[in-house]
Order: C-alpha cells, then structure tokens, then sequence
C-alpha cells in the first residue's frame, strides 16, 4: 500500500503530462549540450587529441594555432628545455582536395611519427609512416582510399581513420611531416623552409613549470598547457558560453515546473494531507510522498527524453559527428533529480506546516 | 448495559449528574479529563470553547456528546484525541498523559490510540474504500501486513461494503463513506473512537443505521467511544450522555432520560 505509487496510477493523465512537459525539457538539455558539444569538439577535437602535454606556438600569435609560425629550428631548441621528454613538430594547413564526399576543403594536419604531435584519436587502421600515407576523420573515406591532394597534385592511400578529430569542423588529414612539406613546396614553390605551427611537447611531471620554462628559454616562443591551448581556439569561449545559457535557462525551467507543479498538487492535496497528519501520519512520511512521486516523474520523463535525444541525434545530419555521452546523460538526469528533489522541499515545507487539528473542523 | 453508571438522586430541576462528581465515581475509567480548558485566542479576543472539563468514560462504553452547534463538542473530543492541546487541565487515555506528549509522540498516539471519525472530509479520495483501511494499517507495528489484510476485509464485510471494496471515495454514497470512515477509525486497533456527528452529511435512516452499526462495532470489539452529536435522536445508543454547553460539560444522564 504505497500512497504516492497509488496516487499516480490513479492520476495517470496528470502526472503523465508533467511527466511529458519535463522531458522536453530534460531533451533539450541533453540535446543542446550534446551539440554543443560536437560543435566544440568539431573546432577542438584535433587539437585535443594531439599526443602532448604541452604546445609551443610562436610568441606574436595570439593564442591561435593557425596564426603561429616557427622554425622548425625551434622543435630542438624546445627539447633541450629541462622537463621536456620528447618535442615534435605540428603543421596544420587548409589545401583543396577532390574528397570523396564531394566536398573540396581539406585541413592538413602534419606530425612526425614517433614524436609528439601525432593523433591519438585512431579509430581503425594505422597512422601513417611516411609521405604516401595518411589517416582520415571526415570525408567518407574507407582504408585503402586513395586520397587526391588536387592543389598539390599529389597522391595518399589512407591507412586509418580517426574520430573526434577534425580540425575546423572539416575532413581533416592526418600525414607525415615529410608529405606535409612536400605539399607546402607544391603550393607555394618560393618559400625559403617548411614551417611549423607548434611544437608538441610531452612532459616529465609538472606541466606548468615546463610551460613558464619553454616561454622563458626559447625566445619568440609562448608555451601553453595544451587544456589551456584548446580553450584558447577561436570561437570555443563563446559557443561553450552561448549553449551553457541555453542549457542553463532550460535546466531552471525544468526545476520551477517541477517544483510548482508539486507545490501546486501539495496544495490541492491538502485537505487530504491534514487527515493524513490526523490520523496519525507523521510529516516524514507525507513528505516522503512528494519525493518519491518526483523521483519517478523526473526517471521516467528522463527516460523519454533519452530515447528522444537518440533519435534526434540519429536524425540530425548536421555534418559534423554528433554523439550522445552517457556520461552527459547520466550527470544530467543526477542533476535534474537532485534540484527536483530541492523544489520539492516548497511542498515539504507546506505539508510541515499543516496543523492536524484543522482536519476536525467542519470544513 | 450501564450497570457501571452509580445511581445520584437528580437535583431538583436538573435532570442528571454533574459530570465532575460522576467522573469521581468511575474509579477505573479508561479516559479521564480534568479541568481541562481550551482558549482560542486570534489576534485580542479569546474564545473560551470548553471551560474546567471534567470527565470520565469507562472501558468498554460508548457514550455521547451533546451539545448545540459551537458549544465545544470538536474543541473537547480533538483534545482528547491528541489533535489539539489543552490550554489547562490533564487527558489520561489508559494511563498515558496526552496532554504531556510531544509533537512525535502524539502523532504515534494518534496512529495507534486513537480511531478517529471526523466532521467532514474524512477519506483519500485516490484510494479505494479497502486501500483507505490499508493505509492507516501501514502507520503503526504492532499489526502485520497479513494481519492487516484480513482485518480490513472482516471489517469492510460487517459494515456492509465487501461488495464496494474496491471503490474510490466520489463512487461511494454517503453513507457508505461514513461507514468506511468507521472500518479507518477501527483498523489499528485503538483504544478509543472518537466520531463526530458521524450523521451530519446524511438523512435520519442513514443516519440511524450508520450509528447503529457503529455502537454494534464499538460493543462488539469492547471498544471504548465517544459520539459527539447534536441531534437528540442519535442518543439512544449509547450508554451514557454528557450534555456540553458553551463550553461546559453540565450534566451527565441515561439515554432514556433524554427520550421522548
Ligand atoms: N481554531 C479556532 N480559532 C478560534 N475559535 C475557534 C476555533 N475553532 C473553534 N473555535 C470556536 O470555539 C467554539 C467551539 O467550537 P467547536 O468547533 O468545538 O464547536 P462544536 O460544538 O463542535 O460545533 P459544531 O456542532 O458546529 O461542530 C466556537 O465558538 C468556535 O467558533
Ligand atoms: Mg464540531
């Protein structure tokens, strides 16, 4: 005999429209977050999955990977820097392609292999080893694809693929330091050396001493932790902010409809809740009613909205790749539980203030 | 049937006992009230709803409250059932002081003492007549879930609503949810029943029978009750009548004093 699950399978329409108003709620969350995230990923993913704690770029380029420009000098220099293990070279370049999807744009994305600096998102196949070899995330290629570098005029076969890993939400490349060149010196036939745009450094201990040391040591240089460089991209602050407010105000309205509705339905319930409290139910066990009637609201609407949020996503076909975190699901719905149970403590605190008396009283 | 009420000769003019030397004469009264005073006070004026109550009702007897409309009734029964405080004076209910219990305590008293039939909403309207009767069940330990099943099936067959076990409060007649409110007051068990104009909502044969079968309930179980009613036909069954007045308990008396 448990009053609040009998209560609701009394009332299937009203708590199943409450149940249905928060899971669009909790579906806007997840998909706005989810895309967010993507969209982030999209611009951050390659420079996340470089295989480095620290990045180097050169001192006048404003935090921006595309705009800093080294010698390649600057990679040895870098490495004789006390706590640094291993320094690699990282190229990124925009170039057009003949890409099998039929699009053109191709970011490039050069290291050297066995160094810092390569990918680590690899979801199939291999990285490539040397200049007629690459690795792919984008484009709609398969291993064993050729790869036609147009304005270089120049031909790889693709030995992997990677996830997460594009650069600037396009098909990104991923190849040798050695292709890398080559494609630069068809491009651009006058340039006196092949530069680089960043050292990748991975580190031996603390990341932040190394950081300060490199900037110090190496002139024209500005070191960065390589969270730091990625929160640095272009564009991330901003779209991380914007979808946090959107997901925010949702996140709020979904609390303040939880907590009035049951505060509303504690309300009509009152008459009831003193006769409760009359005969001897204490304000304990009424309130753990509320509760457990938001908790199974707030389980089922989230268990709607997660099937809403696949299927959105499974819809979507924004281009970029969009998934759907169970760790983002479950923290969500943890977190929409929690303030929900917090809301409920409005009605908490009527059902503490009843006096049982008013349950004799003729009215 | 009030072979416990001692005979006082009747003062002249006043047709029964002062209950104050009649509790005197109950020397082993389950419930005794003494001196027990309500004062309402809402913003500067004080109501003086039940003034130097005294009392006292022995097991097993079923008594009635009389008085008109704002003479206390509620205010004295609600403080008896550990709804209410009194301002001054003392309830012992089977040796324990109500008047001196706290707010927890009281409502376990309530949940396991007491069986209460009020004035006006008394019923969950989301469960049905059966689940009503469960659901006080699960308020107290010393009845176990089974035992609690077949109870409230034995009591829902003798007051008549096997056949409405499974409805809801809006698909029940009056009556019939006064009788349910009954089987709720009875369902744990308690000491005592306290039932207020259990009539009021209903025509005067429903209202016979609802009182009927409730003395039968209350006989039968060997329960001790308290009626508060203002309608002198309801009197005759119970054992005895206190008379309340602005808030004073006047006199005591047979039923078949007040019988015409
Ligand atoms: N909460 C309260 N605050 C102030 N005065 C109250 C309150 N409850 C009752 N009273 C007053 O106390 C007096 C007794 O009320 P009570 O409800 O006990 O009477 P009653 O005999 O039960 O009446 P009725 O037969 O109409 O139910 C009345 O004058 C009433 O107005
Ligand atoms: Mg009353």
């Amino acid at each position: 005999m448990n009053l609040a699950l009998t209560e609701m399978r009394r009332s299937k329409l009203r708590f199943g429209l409450l149940a249905g108003a928060v899971s669009l709620l909790v579906f806007l969350v997840l998909l706005l977050t989810t895309l967010s995230n993507a969209l982030v990923n999209s611009i951050t993913g390659a420079l996340k999955g470089v295989d480095a704690n620290v990045l180097v770029y050169s001192a006048n380029a404003r935090d921006n990977l595309q705009a800093s420009r080294l010698d390649p000098a600057v990679v040895g220099q870098v490495a004789e820097v006390p706590g640094v293990t291993a320094a690699g070279p990282v190229s990124v370049l925009t170039t057009s392609a003949a890409l099998k999807d039929g699009t053109e744009d191709l970011q490039v994305f050069g290291f050297e292999p066995g160094q810092p600096g390569a990918p680590t998102a690899l979801s199939e196949g291999r990285l490539p080893e040397n200049a007629s070899e690459v690795a792919m995330d984008g484009g709609g290629y398969a291993i064993g694809d050729t790869l036609e570098l147009t304005a270089a005029d120049k031909q790889a076969t693709v030995v992997g693929l990677l996830r997460g890993a594009q650069f600037n939400a396009s098909p990104t490349a991923y190849l040798t330091e050695d292709l890398y060149g080559q494609i630069v010196k068809a491009t651009n036939p006058n340039v006196p050396f092949v530069p680089v745009n960043a050292v990748a450094v991975s580190v031996d201990g603390d990341s932040e001493a190394v950081v300060s040391a490199i900037t110090a040591e190496v002139p024209g240089t500005k070191a960065y932790d390589k969270d730091d460089a990625v929160s640095l991209i272009p564009g991330v602050a901003s779209i991380s902010q914007t979808f946090g407010i959107l997901v925010g105000l949702t996140f709020i309205i979904g609390i303040v409809v939880i907590g009035f509705f049951f505060l509303i339905l504690t309300v009509q319930k009152m008459k009831t809740f003193t006769l409760l409290r009359a005969v001897g139910a204490g304000t304990g066990r009424l309130s753990a009613v509320v509760a457990l009637q938001i908790a199974v609201v707030v389980l089922l609407a989230s268990a709607i909205a997660v099937l809403l949020t696949l299927l959105a996503v499974r819809g979507l076909n924004s281009g970029i790749p969009v998934e759907l975190s169970p760790v983002l699901v479950i923290g969500t719905v943890a977190a929409v539980l929690a303030f929900s149970l917090l809301a409920g403590l409005l009605s908490i605190r009527r059902i503490s203030k009843i006096d049982p008396f008013t349950a004799a009283g003729a009215r | 049937m009030n072979e416990n009420l001692e005979f006082v000769p009747p003062h002249p003019g006043d047709p029964g006992v002062d209950p104050a030397s009649d509790a005197t004469s109950h020397k082993d009264a389950i419930l005794r009230v003494e001196d027990v005073s309500k004062i309402y006070s809402s913003g500067d004026t004080e109501v003086h709803a039940v003034s130097k109550a005294t009392m006292a009702v022995d097991q097993g007897e079923f008594v009635a409250l009389l008085g008109p409309s704002g003479s206390g009734k509620t205010t004295l029964i609600s403080m008896i059932g550990g709804l209410l405080s009194p301002t001054t004076g003392t309830i012992n209910l089977a040796g324990t002081d109500v008047a001196g219990l706290n707010k927890r305590d009281l409502t376990k008293f309530r949940a396991e003492r007491v069986g209460f039939v009020f004035q006006a909403a008394n019923l969950v309207p989301f469960l049905t007549a059966r689940e009503n009767l469960l659901y006080v069940s699960t308020l107290q330990k010393r009845i176990s879930r089974k035992e609690a099943h077949a109870r409230a099936d034995q009591l829902l067959e003798e007051l008549g609503l096997a056949p409405r076990a499974k409805n809801v409060p809006e698909q029940l007649s009056g009556g019939e949810r006064q009788r349910v409110a009954i089987g709720r007051a009875l369902m744990n068990d308690p000491d005592l029943i306290l039932v207020d104009e259990p009539t009021a909502a209903l025509d005067t044969k429903l209202g016979r029978q609802v009182v009927e079968l409730l003395a039968r309930e209350i006989k039968q179980r060997g329960k001790t009750g308290i009626m508060v009613t203002h309608d002198l036909r309801m009197v005759q069954y119970t054992d005895r009548v206190f008379e309340i007045l602005d808030g004073e308990l006047t006199h005591v008396e047979q039923p078949s004093a007040l019988a015409h």
